[in-house]
């Protein structure tokens, strides 16, 4: 589903992404492990298209199409999900209007009929549910007062929604409690599916104890370093990235 | 001769007209909207633009001012002294105007509409008696230049609302300057919409006169190519236990130009005064300009009085936070900007007026976005 090789990624004229190479099937949940300044959010972004990110070698194939020409409206038209580590604040437009408007924007570029508000509202609320986001929450302007782990919820919920193919998860862990972390976690591991890929970024082993990856890479200086299976998450924790990034050079 | 019944205000005003001359950019209060430049060598001319009152709801009386003897309500109010230069040029070289009249306790619920139309120099006087309410929409037709001035007066307890949008239209040159007078437990309520002309200035003199006087003004710009828009506004709290606020929103794009100037006082005695003025610009582009002014100067014990201007772009962020759940960059944008002007929508009260004001915004914002 996703191909990435030799990828370069400039930032202000910075190296960032000096040559990472990675590849995931449909049906697989893939994580990313690396220490801070690695280039985890860098990688993230690149996928979702964010300006100021210049790729300056390599290329990623998202089925079998060249992503990096798409527009980020038009990846998320095709299926690319990024959750956000930072979900942004956006006084004045309401969660549940911003929801609708985000759902059949997709729906429209893929050629399908508007979904009403009716039929809006019946899909987010089956959704919310059991993410435990409140009606009250919905009416709200976007992420405006909402704790860390209402915002990451909403992340989430926008998951549920949108039903990606290849869903990117950056920090979904940062700033959330155990009981948190665990909702988050059921409600990604509800969305996996044999059509469905995920790749999760985290800084740390303990959400991988609730998304249990199939694949992990480890990113240091810009490039995969080393890769294992989920074993590899528990001797990072056990050892420290220093051991395996220092083994790597 | 009109105004006849008034001839020595008409002299006064005149005088005053003539020792100032046309405001132009060196003039701190018209630094942002050089007139003088824009009329030329045709200067203020001494044409009478035109006025038209729509359904005149049951209970409102309506008097021109271009006819002799007028009722004891129009003399009690018309024509005050002012050091306004284009207020007073709107008396001395007007030929007539509008004047109307809720009575005493009379709630009109149908809005009344009045429009100022034609080229030239036009007088409008709007008194709302004790207890009385009512919603004004002024319509404002194009022209060369227009200059209106409007007098209000609000009674004891009386309640207006006030409701104008001034439409996009390149080649006009639009001053209006309303002078309000508010009694005890007096409330006003106005808002603003503008799309920019070649000059559109629109002025506000209001003073809270008696205990628990309100002001609420409201508004907002959209504005593109080579527009300007003016809203400047001097709100004076001369009696305690006052309240004002200010919410003016611009979304600025091209070469055009937004303006806001805000001066807030509060007299000597008047404590416990209240008010707040905020004013933001967002610049699309360049070429784009805003000048925000607000202003304050107390003269009084124990007033909260709050004020801030901030100018900047669209949030890259936002933006891209909303492009990549699939919304298209122009509509995300035209989103963000609906969502940073409609606080200042919001402020309407009258639900229909709300909506044709937010319908009109929401398609300026779309043509920029």
């Amino acid at each position: 589903m996703l191909e990435i090789k030799n990828l370069h990624v400039a930032v202000e004229g910075k190296e960032i992404l000096k040559g990472l190479s990675l590849s995931i099937k449909a049906g697989e949940v893939h994580a990313i492990m690396g220490p801070n300044g690695s280039g985890k959010s860098t990688l993230s972004y690149v996928l979702a298209g964010r300006a100021g990110y210049d790729i300056t070698e390599g290329s990623i194939v998202y089925n079998g199409e060249d992503l990096v020409a798409l527009a980020p409206e038009e990846r998320a038209a095709k299926g690319v999900f990024l959750a956000m580590q930072y979900p942004v604040e956006i006084p004045g437009v309401t969660t549940m209007t911003f929801l609708k408007t985000a759902l059949n924007s997709q729906r429209r570029q893929r050629g399908e009929a508007d979904l009403d508000a009716v039929g809006v509202l019946k899909l987010v609320r089956a959704k919310a549910k059991t993410l435990n986001v409140s009606e009250e929450m919905l009416k709200r302007a976007l992420n405006v007062g909402f704790s860390g782990g209402e915002k990451k919820r909403l992340e989430i919920l926008q998951m549920a929604l949108f039903e990606p193919k290849l869903a990117i998860l950056d920090e979904t862990d940062s700033g959330l409690d155990i009981d948190a972390l665990r909702l988050v976690a059921e409600g990604v591991n509800s969305l996996r599916a044999s059509s469905r890929a995920m790749l999760v970024i985290t800084h740390y082993q303990r959400l991988l104890d609730y998304i249990v990856p199939d694949r992990i890479h480890v990113l240091a200086g810009g490039r995969i370093v080393a890769e294992g299976g989920k074993e590899l998450a528990l001797e990072l924790e056990a050892k420290g990235y220093e051991h395996i990034v220092g083994q790597a050079a | 001769m009109t105004l006849a019944f008034n001839l020595d205000r008409k002299a006064q005003a005149a005088a005053v007209v003539h020792s100032h001359g046309v405001p132009h950019r060196r003039i701190e209060e018209w630094k942002y909207s050089d007139l003088k430049a824009v009329l030329g060598e045709h200067g203020l001319g001494a044409v009478v633009a035109e006025w038209l009152v729509g359904n005149l709801p049951s209970g409102v009386e309506v008097f021109d001012l271009a006819q002799p003897n007028p009722p004891a309500w129009v003399m009690a109010h018309v024509a005050r002294p002012t050091q306004n230069v284009m207020n007073a040029a709107s008396l001395a070289l007007s030929a007539g105007g509008v004047a109307l009249r809720v009575p005493a306790n009379a709630k009109i619920t149908d809005p009344l509409k009045l429009d100022f139309t034609g080229m030239g120099h036009v007088r409008g006087l709007l008194v709302l008696e004790d207890g009385a309410s009512l919603t004004l929409v002024e319509g404002v037709g194009a022209a060369d230049f227009r200059n209106v001035g409007f007098e209000i007066s609000l009674g004891e307890n009386a309640a207006l609302e006030h409701v104008r949008i001034s439409p996009d239209t390149a080649d006009a040159v639009l001053v209006e300057e309303v002078s309000l007078h508010i009694a005890k437990g007096g409330q006003y309520r106005a808002h603003f919409t503008g799309f920019g002309s070649k000059l559109a200035r629109m002025e506000l003199e209001i003073a809270l006169e008696g205990e628990g006087a309100e002001a609420h003004l409201s508004g907002v710009s959209v504005l593109d190519g080579k527009r300007h828009n003016d809203v400047t506004t001097h709100v004076i709290h001369r009696h305690g236990n006052t309240n004002s606020t200010q919410l003016f929103k611009h979304v600025v794009a091209g070469q055009a130009r937004a303006v806001y100037q805000g001066k807030v006082t509060v007299a000597k005695g008047a404590d416990g005064s209240d008010s707040s003025q905020t004013a933001k610009a967002l610049l699309l582009g360049d070429g784009a300009e805003a000048d925000l002014k607000p202003e304050l100067e107390i003269f009084a014990d124990d007033v909260k009085c709050a004020h801030g201007a901030a100018v900047g772009d669209l949030d890259t962020e936002s933006l891209f936070y909303l492009r990549s759940r699939g919304i298209p960059e122009a509509e995300a944008r035209g989103l963000l900007l609906h969502a940073f002007l409609e606080d200042a929508v919001a402020e309407i009260a009258n639900t229909d007026q709300r909506e044709r004001v937010r319908t009109e915004m929401l398609a300026a914002v779309k043509v920029i976005a």
